[in-house]
């Protein structure tokens, strides 16, 4: 497998993740962390739902990556009024020929910033379950691919907030990763109002990475390789959350999917040509916990799918 | 669902006035209505709820167990005394009942560990151990089944109070149903339906509960119905038990085989070996009813309370006298088991003496026998515990018995049934007789008996009553062959016919020996004759039955009748503990403590063994993967010894991190991450090391080894 892919290509693969991440860091302070989850996100191929309080960042991050590669991007802001149509595009009579002409949507695109997507119905939010899923869309009976790299990058305020709908388990569950941005420290944002003094550095950025880097950044991240023990701890990981206690619906085999990918993402950026523990360890919370649905009981007293990700790496032997 | 507020109280308050707990109730009631007050909570898990009901159940077993034994006639005991269904299905009821009585108690920790903990609901799996079982075999769909039981134990509460409701004399049973009908219209209320109005709903309610009242009042009088159809019907089946001191029923008349069981119901032990009496008398009757085969007492006005007198104890309190003045020498110590009940609560019986015995010794008043009563036709009725364990003094002249009474009009003791007659007459036709001895009178219907008749227990349609005569009739004249209670009747009423007052006594023959003792089995039941002596003014025992009864009985040994003794014999000692050991509850708690103990230990162990199994499976796939011959573990072991261990869950990075904070370490730094790099591509790159990368694996870690124990020795 691996001497299919040179050792040249994973260094291109990291140069372009230093790029990408170096012209983010530029806009967004203090959210290494998260720039690295989003990127892993990017290029293990999975989406990413970002779930914060009102004006953390979450949208900034979206457009500073989208910026940052030299791509087709969309955005779309979920309204409750929002349609399937609108986002997957509808057909149209075309008088003049007397044909019906599809107009592709937002969908179509590379990277698609789905701006508070729980503002939206959760009919709504259910016309991306196919696009994120199989990156195809099918209406009207004919199935319609999306271009290779078709990322969605979600923000949602969290869910009790006014004006929200949850996202159903099946939408959740397509999205690689979920995590927060968080307030930053005093400092940073001292560093963040003082940049935008005059105007906003987002306005200024340039692309760091082509289309085709990015692509060849997914590809290398197919070759970093992982071991069956590994596997197996992932695979145990994901199915410790389906006993847990308090919880109602575990992770499904799609999170060990993910978080096996992610973790081969995080290798390669961490300059490793094969997965450790520690990636698997540092992306359970961030690839499975989102996925869980609690019972209500559980809930109630506290317990929650952070914590019972937490409690299944505690209580896992971890391999050494 | 919870209940309404209060409702819990009322209902604990109207099980404690029922059942005679009324502040334990309040105080319950009151400490699960705090809840409503009080913010602080428990966070208990399903395995708390496992382990809070383990114990509840725990409870409810001493509770079974010591009601078990505290019941005067608990099932056990009368399984291994032989006590007939009914009883054994009465005392079953009854410790049911006491059972029942404590549950809200013994269930009290579950209802309380539910109402103080966050979620108010326990998990179904914790009450069933079936669901346990599918939820330990890892069936999820169970996993989130919570129920709240305030309800269950509302219902609970109210059934402990409705099983109470047989106080006599009281209104408790009417006072139950409408308390019971306005705490279910209390918990009902809250549910009730908002589409309908609330008269509507007070009208169904209304409707339901005189239903249901109707319905208690139609079963109770159905069942009085029933018992009293009962009672004669069963009369007529069960004969044997407990003696009727007023009234004997014969099984004379009747078609089948006898058959009587060989259970050992009385023991003998005589002061001198081989001294015991022949027959053990329960009852004499003077008045045979030829219409319904049975013996009274008495001619019809028999009374309990003004035929008995009462025996009272001499002032040492364990003796008893039965027949003043008369002094006798033979003791035999007797064992027997009260059967009846008694109306104060008491087992009551008749006691099985020796012919001619003038007082009962070694018999402790007011602990073992609380009451003595004596008839004149010689019967005495203790009350007491169920086991009496006495010595009776006996030997021949006079008994307890009164004189017939020939001066009066009745005569009863001379009273022959006049359809009787005439086949008497023709029997004495037979026995033509000459004299007019009472003696050789006697000696003649001896014979005559031993000579004619035969013993038999199969019963044929040739002793059936007809147009043609009664059984007697046939007895005396066509079959001549029957039971003891035939020879018996016939004789009295012969000896009677020919101017002996008689009288038919019942009781048991004594003959088997046991040891230095005898036994008597429930098939030695007998029935003989009392024939009265003008000479000495004494009844005496004249037994008709050809002797080759107990033979005949004995040739009847039924299968497997060593386990019947072997039960017998249980059964008298654990009568015997329990009789005379008042502290007997405390020693059966003692016992059940380490039960107890084990029970707990045994949960524990279950759940730590699992755990290692679980370990253990861990461990064993482990074992399969690649580079765990890894020097790093080397390393870490010697890290580890230095105060720095690894945790299970902890990644090697992570840990390496925690243990080169030691400012010691601080050059081994560089090494050591090198070193955890190597070992990871060796462990978790399946292309592995090259063997020049192994080797340096091997060397380095060495090296660092090395200078980890230079830096521990300095």
């Amino acid at each position: 497998m691996t001497s299919a892919h040179p050792t040249a290509n994973l260094d291109a693969a990291r140069a372009t993740y230093r790029n990408i991440a170096g012209n983010i860091s530029k806009i967004i302070r203090g959210q290494e962390g998260a720039t690295r989850h989003l990127l892993a996100a990017l290029a293990a191929g999975g989406h990413v739902l970002l779930e914060d309080y009102p004006g953390t960042g979450k949208t900034t991050l979206a457009k500073a990556l989208a910026k940052s590669i030299a791509a087709d991007f969309k955005r779309l802001q979920f309204t409750p009024d929002l349609l399937p149509s609108d986002i997957l595009g509808v057909s149209v009579f075309n008088q003049r020929d007397e044909q019906f002409h599809f107009h592709e949507g937002p969908v179509f695109t590379n990277i698609l910033l789905a701006d508070e997507i729980n503002r939206a119905s959760p009919r709504t939010q259910s016309a991306l379950l196919e696009a994120m899923g199989e990156a195809q869309v099918s209406v009207e009976g004919v199935r319609r691919n999306l271009p290779e790299l078709f990322f969605v990058i979600a923000t949602e305020n969290p869910v009790e907030f006014r004006g929200t709908y949850p996202l159903p388990e099946a939408q959740m569950d397509r999205f690689a990763m979920q995590f927060t941005l968080g307030y930053v420290a005093a400092a940073e944002e001292v560093a963040i109002l003082t940049a935008q003094e005059h105007n906003h550095p987002l306005d200024e950025l340039q692309p760091a990475a082509t289309l085709a880097e990015v692509l060849a950044l997914k590809r290398a991240v197919e070759s970093i390789r992982i071991s069956g023990e590994l596997k197996r701890y992932v695979v145990d990981l994901v199915a410790a959350t389906r006993t847990a206690q308090g919880v109602q619906l575990g992770a499904s085999p799609r999170a060990s999917i993910a978080l096996m990918k992610t973790a081969q993402a995080m290798a390669l950026f961490a300059g490793l040509d094969f997965v450790t523990p520690e990636q698997i360890q540092k992306l359970a919370v961030p690839v499975i916990a989102h996925r869980l649905v609690l019972e209500p009981q559980a809930r109630f007293s506290g317990i929650t799918t952070r914590g019972v990700v937490e409690d299944a790496l505690k209580k896992l032997k971890v391999p050494a | 669902m919870k209940t309404p507020p209060f409702l819990l109280l009322a209902a604990l308050l109207f099980w404690g006035w029922f059942a005679d707990f009324l502040w334990t109730g309040a105080i319950m009631g009151a400490v699960l209505e705090s809840a409503r007050f009080l913010k602080f909570r428990w966070d208990l898990d399903d395995a708390d709820f496992n382990r809070i009901w383990s114990f509840c159940v725990l409870l409810i077993v001493v509770l079974a167990a010591y009601v078990f034994t505290n019941n005067n006639q608990s099932s056990l005991g009368g399984m291994l005394h032989g006590n007939t269904t009914a009883e054994m299905a009465r005392a079953g009821a009854l410790t049911t009942t006491r059972f029942w009585r404590w549950l809200p108690m013994t269930t009290f920790a579950f209802i309380l560990a539910q109402t103080f903990n966050e979620r108010p609901s326990v998990p179904l799996t914790a009450v069933s151990i079936v669901l346990r079982w599918r939820r330990r075999k890892g069936e999820r769909a169970l996993a989130g089944h919570y129920l709240n039981i305030s309800y269950p134990f509302f219902m609970v509460c109210l059934l402990a109070a409705g099983i109470h409701v047989n106080r006599p004399a009281t209104n408790d049973g009417k006072i139950y149903f409408i308390g019971q009908v306005i705490l279910i219209a209390w918990a009902m209320w809250a549910v009730r339906p908002r589409r309908y109005g609330v008269w509507a709903w007070v009208a169904a309610l209304a409707m339901v509960a005189g239903v249901g009242g109707a319905g208690v009042v139609g079963i109770i009088k159905g069942e009085h119905a029933l018992q009293l159809y009962g009672t004669q019907w069963m009369q007529r089946f069960f004969h044997g038990g407990s003696q009727n001191p007023l009234e004997s029923a014969t099984s004379m008349g009747r078609i089948g085989q006898m058959k009587l069981s060989a259970q050992i119901i009385i023991r003998l032990e005589p002061a001198v070996v081989g001294k015991v009496p022949e027959y053990l008398r329960e009852a004499s009757y003077r008045v045979y009813s030829s219409q319904h085969l049975t013996w009274h007492a008495n001619g019809g006005r028999a009374n309990k309370t003004t035929d008995f007198e009462a025996v009272h104890p001499e002032t040492n309190n364990t003796t008893w006298v039965l027949v003043p003045g008369k002094t006798n020498t033979a003791v035999v110590n007797i064992a027997c088991f009260l059967d009846g009940q008694s109306d104060d609560g008491y087992r009551e019986g008749v006691l099985p003496l020796p012919s001619g015995c003038s007082r009962l010794e070694n018999l402790a008043a007011d602990t073992a026998v609380i009451a003595l009563q004596k008839s004149p036709n010689g019967t005495v009725v203790a009350s007491g515990l169920g086991l009496m364990i006495f010595d009776a003094r006996f030997g021949p002249g006079a008994t307890l018995d009164a004189p017939p009474d020939l001066e009066t009009t009745n005569q009863f003791d001379l009273k022959v049934p006049t359809n009787e007659i005439p086949a008497l007459d023709r029997v004495i036709a037979e026995m033509n007789l000459t004299t007019t001895n009472d003696f050789e009178k006697r000696l003649a219907v001896e014979k005559f008996f031993r000579d004619k008749f035969t013993y038999s227990t199969w019963q044929g349609f040739d002793k059936l009553a007809d147009a043609s005569g009664t059984p007697m009739t046939k007895f005396l004249l066509t079959s001549r062959s029957g039971h003891c209670e035939y020879f018996a009747s016939a004789t009295v009423l012969l000896l009677r016919e020919l101017g002996i007052p008689a009288r038919y006594a019942v009781g048991y023959y004594v003959h088997e020996a046991r040891g230095t003792g005898y036994v008597v089995r429930e098939r030695d039941g007998h029935a003989w004759c009392l024939a009265w002596n003008r000479a000495t003014r004494t009844w005496e025992d004249f037994d008709t039955t050809p002797p080759a009864w107990v033979a005949v009985e004995g040739r009847r040994t039924e299968f497997g009748e060593w386990f019947t003794d072997l039960r017998s014999w249980l059964g008298f000692q654990f009568a015997k503990f329990r009789w005379h050991q008042a502290n007997l509850q405390q020693y059966i708690i003692w016992a059940l403590v380490p039960v107890m103990l084990v029970l707990l230990y045994h949960i524990i162990f279950k759940r730590r063994k699992k755990r290692r199994g679980a370990e253990d499976e861990g461990t064993a796939a482990a074992v399969a993967w690649p580079g765990l011959d890894s020097e790093f573990y080397q390393l870490e072991k010697l890290l580890a010894a230095r105060g720095v261990p690894r945790q299970a869950s902890e990644a090697l990075s992570d840990w390496l991190e925690r243990a080169l904070a030691e400012p010691a370490l601080a050059e081994l730094r560089g090494p050591l991450q090198e070193l955890l790099g190597l070992h990871y591509r060796h462990r978790f790159d399946p292309q592995g090391l090259s063997a020049a990368e192994r080797e340096r694996l091997r060397r380095e870690a060495k090296a660092c080894l090395e200078r980890l124990l230079r830096a521990k020795a300095g």
